[in-house]
């Protein structure tokens, strides 16, 4: 069967703007990846005209970097995620175990002109690559909340 | 920079369509090698879908190689919803755009990893057929298979592949690989000793291993075989892969006597005095006195007190071997066909 390169980094790494991540800075990967574990599944009604629907926020009471110096790690155990009007998950932002590589298919037309360094891979095209090595994710493990009113 | 939340927290929006992902654990020295400077390339290799002559159907699975490493790759399902999010630049409603966490994409199962420490020589042994030489005849069927082709599917990564085919003497010639029966190899190991003698080559000493190979190749047997033969006896930190070699001597006394020996056909035992003999005669003139059966220690039995047999078959002594006793009968039968086809 033919074997699959998998490319240890991505051929076009898109590296965003740290400014522009809005997630507290040890959420932030290169690419701009995170993961977010939550029970159940997300319902919502797709509007036309957009490619994505909010559907809520993400809230991180305890981060206060000015407050509580750039070292501090205790905010990440308790990350709320309000969804909708009324419902709330409350959460935490683990360090996973054993860091996930997040991978997608490579886009064989782009990396035409890369050598390629396995010499026997027979190729049916088809490539991968890791995109992003990401170490935490935020986890809302508990169902939600009735919850009510604005956010304070 | 702060996060957003102090402003009422973090945007958090689904796309509608989502990207494939797929997510796979790593072990701390996946991570460490995927982090340094230069990562090496990796790949993912599957195991054939069994052939239909083979008893036990084994299942095709998935393999992640480094070029020294291999780990089977586990699917496992998550209970939970797992989103991969991005962050992205929206107005959801809004005049300005926001800053917003999108989940691009969501993950049913999750991939773990698994060391494989197995041997190739089982997957190996299957793989290439036996060449060997009965009355000045090659007597071997061929593969037509590079020794690329055959690494593509193993499912163990090529350092794995590499340290198989260096154990059972395996080698390419003529667009097909082999390995070579135990009858081949005393045969070969001859010519080689024959060959530095007439050269006044020491073995133990850098020599040009590819000279070596090219007189062996006029005696009759593929270099190709002669070079494995350099790499199975080569000295530690030895470079195999240029024109120079150099082989250990414990290693190449105990080659030769274990090789003599399980060369002898039945199991009735021979003489252990005309054995050493023949054992000293096959080495060089410097190195008989290392003939002992010390050397081969393990590889043989006394059926009596002055004489000895190999002990068991040549190859495979691995626990994993499938089918190795159902696979060498077939592949007899192979040769004897082929034998009765060829010239």
């Amino acid at each position: 069967m033919p074997t699959i390169p998998l490319h240890p980094r991505p051929f076009a790494p898109s590296a965003t703007a740290q400014g522009s991540n809005p997630l507290p800075p040890l959420l932030r990967t290169p690419s701009g990846l995170a993961l977010l574990e939550l029970q159940g599944d997300i319902r919502f009604p797709p509007t036309a005209a957009q490619a994505s629907t909010q559907v809520g926020k993400l809230v991180f009471p305890l981060y206060s970097p000015d407050l509580n110096g750039e070292d501090d790690t205790k905010w990440m155990k308790r990350v709320y995620l309000y969804v909708g009007k009324n419902q709330r998950m409350a959460g935490e932002v683990k360090k996973l175990v054993k860091p996930f590589a997040v991978i997608r298919k490579r886009d064989v037309a782009d990396s035409e002109d890369v050598v390629m360094g396995d010499a026997e891979a027979t190729s049916t095209g088809e490539e991968l690559e890791v995109v992003e090595i990401v170490k935490y994710k935020i986890l809302f493990a508990t169902r939600p909340e009735p919850v009510g009113g604005e956010v304070e | 920079m702060a996060a957003q939340q102090d402003e009422g927290g973090v945007p958090f929006a689904v796309a509608h369509d989502f990207q494939t992902f797929r997510l796979l654990e790593l072990p701390a020295e996946l991570v460490q090698l995927l982090e340094a400077p230069n990562p090496p390339p990796l790949s993912i290799k599957s195991l054939p879908p069994p052939a239909s002559n083979r008893p036990s159907a084994q299942p095709a699975y998935a393999v992640l190689c480094t070029p020294s490493k291999s780990f089977h790759i586990r699917q496992v399902q998550t209970s939970n919803s797992v989103f991969v999010t991005q962050p992205t630049l929206d107005a959801h409603g809004n005049d300005v755009p926001t800053p917003t966490t999108c989940a691009i994409a969501a993950c049913t199962a999750t991939l773990e990893l698994h060391p494989v420490d197995a041997s190739a020589v089982a997957s190996l042994e299957d793989a290439l057929p036996l060449y060997d030489i009965i009355s000045g005849e090659v007597d071997a069927t061929h593969n037509g298979k590079s020794k690329a082709a055959v690494f593509a599917d193993i499912p163990l990564s090529n350092g794995q592949c590499e340290q198989g085919w260096t154990e059972i003497v395996a080698f390419e010639t003529s667009g097909s690989s082999y390995r070579p029966s135990v009858n081949t190899l005393r045969q070969v190991w001859s010519s080689i000793n024959a060959a530095a003698l007439a050269e006044g080559m020491k073995l133990d000493s850098q020599f040009l291993g590819y000279d070596l190979a090219e007189l062996v190749r006029e005696e009759g047997y593929p270099a190709s075989l002669a070079q494995a033969v350099f790499g199975h006896l080569a000295s530690a930190g030895q470079d195999t892969s240029g024109q120079w070699s150099c082989l250990d001597r414990r290693k190449v006394v105990s080659f030769v006597g274990r090789t003599l020996l399980q060369a002898k056909q039945g199991s009735a035992g021979h003489s252990i005095a005309d054995f050493v003999e023949e054992w000293k005669d096959s080495l060089p003139e410097a190195w008989r006195g290392d003939a002992d059966l010390m050397a081969i220690d393990g590889a043989y039995d006394n059926p009596t007190s002055t004489t000895i047999v190999a002990r068991g078959n040549a190859a495979s002594a691995t626990a994993e071997s499938v089918l190795p006793k159902a696979t060498a009968a077939k592949g007899k039968w192979h040769e004897r066909f082929a034998k009765t086809r060829k010239k």
